[in-house]
């Protein structure tokens, strides 16, 4: 009895001692799957980074300032062309983005959504050292307050001195080449002869911000040393308000200008403000007068185009990997490269390498007289971060005023695709980038009628609530009387007859006119009579369905622009454009 | 009655036995428990026995990081890549020089905010995260700075943190000199004849004066289309020549080689020092490589400044190729020398087998050989037995008529500033030229 008892309990406790085991194992394997579930949470250190992209990925991103941003393409395209693979055999792959100097910085900051950044001017790495060592040492202040940066040592791979471009003419007219042309030459011919037509970029490009601070130091009295006190002063913004009058629109930089001077011929512009590239590049490429580099005789400003990776990880963002700094100075080789450098030189850049000789056989600056390789003499001190931010800042409050008609297709496609939606914010993102203390934007709705939902008006906070609400509430129904919007629009600018501000008509739809009263041929006859004040007209067809010919006829007719927009760009062409007002 | 006695005593037998069997499989589960939930948690928190294997493992490959100053990583790195050529080998491990090129200053200031990950007092390698032990793959086992003064720096950074110095300055694992180099004018000859005929010899005064001219060259008798004077000299944040520069302006102002806090607080002298330096045209974009910009940009952004010999003779066929006037270098009464000191890291955070390698590294830098290379780079050699002309591709040699000489003339060295001098020095940029 007691031998079956123990056999009876020797096999429950088999039984038992089994189930146990069996429970402690389930129990481990439970643990080791919330392991890996706490790893992924806590972003653990497994295969992949924390974010964004696998821990060996040897591709990098590098955002290029928009004028070099075509060579700079074609360099990379011939980098990728190599298949260079890293020691574990990854790719090195770079791919570019196209991204404003500006915005470079801010976006740099947190999270961007590239790895290495080519800016045009050595200024905005400045301005992103100063923004990140002051967003990083807001809670405690370094010992030695240095070698906190958000980027690596820059490589500068070409530089081009900021040059006035002009007409050989124009040039000649000036005093060219007997005497040397200043900034104050320009400012003064603009402000005695209304016809004189001058542009430079907005103060987002390397060249902008020159001619912006060179205003500020004449409308100042100075040379150098160039303080917040001087640029604020009020003297000081007279003077930049009054050269700011004779710009006759800004924009997104000195490729666009180009594009525009070879679209509408010399008549377009007299003088401009870019790279000395530029002036080489369209010697190259076009026939009839040329155009000469004028080298400030106050002094200009290298565009020294740095080249830096990002230090990715202390906003929370996935570390770089090996491979990506492998895959970066791979490229950093390659750009610096005598072939690569011979080439940038051939586009009209100085390389910098500095065993390639400017006036070597072959070179543009071999020969040219529209360019002096042994210019500049001297340059224009550049203020501290903190001035040259000031000047960005002021520059709203002085530049040219801006009355400006947002007029914007409300017919039934428009519910399509979610294109109303996306229409409202691109609108409130152009209101947002309007920041002048003079500007004035009004909102006018098509579709089978034409409203004026709110009339133009300043851009003070009750102003921009106003239309932010009128904004919102977009509906979407009805035809399309696009050339009455934009004949509405015409008048209301016409009536106020504000000679001195930057009038213009921003104007988008989805389709083909189809419900309008007046026709295009007597809209551009009105524009073509009418001499009074002058109003320039961007157009933007949102979509494949809109009437382009219309579009550009009437963008041409009204000195402005046609551009094309999808779902997921028409937001940033609305920021593109507020960059012109 | 004996029966059930007994039948009880085998009855309380049994369950004595019982008791035993369930506190052994008791034992046995909470064993296992133990285990498994111990080896759990060693794994969430990435612990494990791989800090043993770490000192106990022989690596596969032993890598040197050398951080180096920007003006000798040129030569080192030269260096590196035919000492890697070699095949060099310790205790049967192959060993590799990795170079991270890194200012001296902007290296400095790494280390006071500890970036790179130096362990605390008292951590145990055994107990580091995976997370830690990848951040020490990559720790520097090599530092050369600018100047001996920078060691002194971080060491004292350290001492506060950790209670110790992490350079040593004596025995095996000492800070020695690899090659030295001096401050020295660099001026287009254009611009210095001016100002020789003007004011004679160059010095800061000379310089202050050609910098506060209020008419620019045309009052000091030059060029208009030269504009204003424009001095070079490196950004204090970028480049421990630029501290090394304002020190050498106040050497001579005061007339001595010994600089403390108090110099530099005298409001009469910080005023010529703001004029001094209001004639910098552009510290923002100055990078690191303050002679390669000279070059670059040539008389556009400066007429002259005091830059490290070394630089200036590397980048001299660079000016003469690029720009329309020739660079002429002259010797200041007040000089400043980096002797670029070979640091090794002597922290637990590199193994024994890292620092002897490293040592290795050391002893190919001072060799001859790589003396007499160091030549080509403008640098003076620490080698006693290798003269300045010892090969014909020495920059003492090829650039000898742009003024560079062998022995340099009669002159004070300046001393080295203190921790205290150095921040002072620097909060003053901050305050009055960066902002």
């Amino acid at each position: 009895m007691s031998n079956e008892l123990s056999a009876k309990q020797r096999t429950g406790l088999i039984v038992g001692i089994v189930g146990i085991i069996v429970v402690c194992l389930c129990a481990i394997i439970a643990l080791w799957a919330g392991k890996s579930v706490w790893d992924n949470v806590r972003g653990g250190d497994g295969g992949t980074g924390a974010a964004g992209w696998d821990a060996t990925t040897a591709e990098l991103t590098v955002a290029v300032s928009p004028g070099m941003a075509p060579t700079f393409a074609k360099l990379v395209e011939q980098f990728n062309a190599q298949a260079a693979k890293t020691p574990d055999g990854s790719l090195m792959l770079v791919r570019t983005l196209t991204v404003v100097p500006e915005k470079m910085v801010e976006q740099s900051l947190a999270n961007p959504p590239f790895q290495a950044i080519a800016p045009d001017s050595s200024l905005w790495l400045n301005q992103l050292d100063r923004r990140w060592v002051a967003a990083q040492s807001e809670g405690e202040a370094s010992l030695i307050p240095i070698g906190n940066r958000r980027f690596g040592d820059p490589v500068r791979y070409a530089t081009s001195p900021v040059v006035i471009a002009t007409w050989e003419g124009v040039a000649r007219e000036l005093g060219w080449p007997d005497r040397d042309i200043g900034w104050k030459d320009i400012q003064q011919k603009a402000t005695a002869d209304a016809n004189f037509k001058w542009n430079h970029p907005s103060t987002g490009h390397a060249s902008g911000l020159l001619a912006t601070l060179a205003e500020f130091y004449a409308g100042a009295g100075l040379t150098r040393g160039l303080t917040e006190e001087a640029a604020t002063a009020q003297t000081t913004l007279d003077y930049v308000r009054a050269v700011e009058a004779t710009v006759r629109f800004y924009g997104e930089g000195e490729d666009v200008i180009v594009q525009r001077l070879a679209a509408e011929g010399q008549g377009f512009l007299d003088a401009f403000v870019a790279q000395e590239q530029v002036v080489i590049a369209w010697n190259q490429s076009q026939s009839g007068e040329r155009l000469i580099a004028l080298y400030p005789a106050e002094g200009t400003l290298w565009a020294d185009h740095p080249l830096a990776l990002l230090e990715l990880g202390a906003s929370g963002e996935a570390p770089l990997t090996d491979n990506q700094r492998r895959t970066y100075q791979a490229l950093v080789t390659f750009l610096t490269s005598p072939d690569v450098q011979r080439q940038l030189l051939a586009a009209g850049y100085r390389p910098a390498n500095l065993d390639i000789r400017l006036d070597e056989t072959g070179s543009p600056f071999a020969t040219a007289v529209a360019v002096d390789w042994r210019q500049p003499q001297t340059t224009l001190q550049i203020p501290s971060a903190n001035v040259v931010e000031v000047v960005q800042n002021v520059w709203w409050y002085t530049k040219r005023p801006t009355n400006v008609y947002l007029v914007v297709d409300t017919s039934g496609s428009m519910e399509e695709s979610g294109k109303i939606e996306l229409t409202r914010v691109a609108l409130r993102s152009f209101v947002e980038q309007m920041r002048g203390d003079r500007d004035q934007v009004g909102l006018i709705t098509f579709a089978s009628t034409v409203n004026v939902l709110r009339p133009i008006q300043p851009l003070d906070d009750a102003g921009r609530s106003s239309l932010n609400r009128a904004i919102d509430q977009l509906q979407a129904a009805g035809n399309t009387a696009l050339i009455d919007s934009v004949w509405e629009a015409y008048s209301e600018l016409t009536l106020r007859g504000d000679p001195e501000a930057i009038n213009a008509i921003v104007v988008m739809t989805d389709g083909q006119e189809n419900n309008s009263r007046h026709s295009l041929a007597e809209l551009q006859r009105r524009i073509q009579q009418e001499r009074g004040t002058s109003v320039v007209i961007f157009t933007i067809a949102f979509g494949n369905d809109a009437d382009e010919k219309l579009l550009r006829s009437m963008a041409e007719t009204g000195g402005g622009q046609f551009r094309r927009a999808k779902e997921t760009d028409i937001e940033e062409l609305y920021k593109i454009i507020s960059t012109y007002f | 009655m004996y029966s059930t006695q007994s039948a009880e005593n085998v009855g309380g037998i049994k369950n004595g036995m019982e008791r035993t069997r369930w506190v052994f499989i008791g034992i046995l589960v909470v064993v296992v428990l133990i285990i498994g939930v111990s080896l759990v948690v060693r794994a969430v928190t990435g612990g494990d026995t791989a800090g043993a294997e770490l000192v106990l493992e022989k690596p596969k490959t032993i890598t040197v990081r050398v951080l180096t100053a920007l003006p000798v990583e040129p030569w080192v790195r030269s260096a590196a890549e035919a000492y890697n050529a070699s095949n060099p080998t310790l205790d049967g491990v192959a060993v590799k020089v990795e170079i991270i090129p890194m200012d001296g200053l902007t290296a400095l200031g790494r280390w006071d905010r500890n970036d790179f990950g130096a362990l605390d007092a008292g951590a145990n390698l055994e107990n580091l995260t995976e997370a830690q032990k990848t951040a020490l793959e990559s720790f520097p086992t090599v530092w050369i700075p600018d100047s001996r003064y920078l060691v002194e720096l971080a060491n004292a950074s350290y001492k506060e943190r950790l209670g110790r110095d992490v350079f040593l300055t004596d025995g095996e694992y000492r800070a020695r000199p690899i090659a030295i180099s001096l401050f020295t004018w660099g001026i287009y000859e254009s611009r210095a004849t001016v100002l020789s005929s003007k004011f004679g010899d160059i010095t800061w005064n000379v310089i202050h004066d050609a910098a506060v001219a209020k008419g620019g060259w045309p009052e000091l008798g030059g060029d208009p289309a030269w504009g204003f004077f424009k001095l070079v000299v490196p950004n204090p944040n970028k480049n421990a020549g630029g501290l090394a520069a304002m020190v050498a302006a106040a050497g001579e102002y005061y007339g001595r080689t010994d600089i403390s806090v108090a110099d530099f607080t005298d409001p009469q002298f910080q005023a010529w020092l703001r004029e001094l330096m209001g004639s910098v045209t552009d510290f923002s974009s100055a990078s690191a490589y303050t002679a390669e910009d000279f070059a670059l940009f040539g008389y556009s952004v400066g007429d002259g400044g005091q830059l490290l010999e070394s630089d200036l003779l590397q980048n001299m066929q660079g000016i003469l190729t690029r720009w329309d006037d020739p660079l002429k270098i002259y010797y200041p009464k007040y000089v400043t020398w980096f002797e670029f000191p070979y640091t090794i890291w002597v922290g637990p955070e590199t193994s024994a087998l890292e620092k002897n390698a490293a040592l290795g590294f050391q002893r190919f830098l001072l060799s001859e050989a790589q003396q007499k290379a160091a030549l080509a780079y403008g640098l003076r050699p620490t080698n006693p037995n290798v003269s300045l002309d010892a090969t014909p591709e020495s920059l003492f040699v090829k650039w000898k008529e742009r003024g560079v000489e062998t022995v340099v003339p009669r002159s004070d060295a300046m001393r080295s500033p203190d921790r205290e001098t150095l921040l002072a020095l620097l909060r003053w940029f901050q305050l009055n030229v960066a902002k």
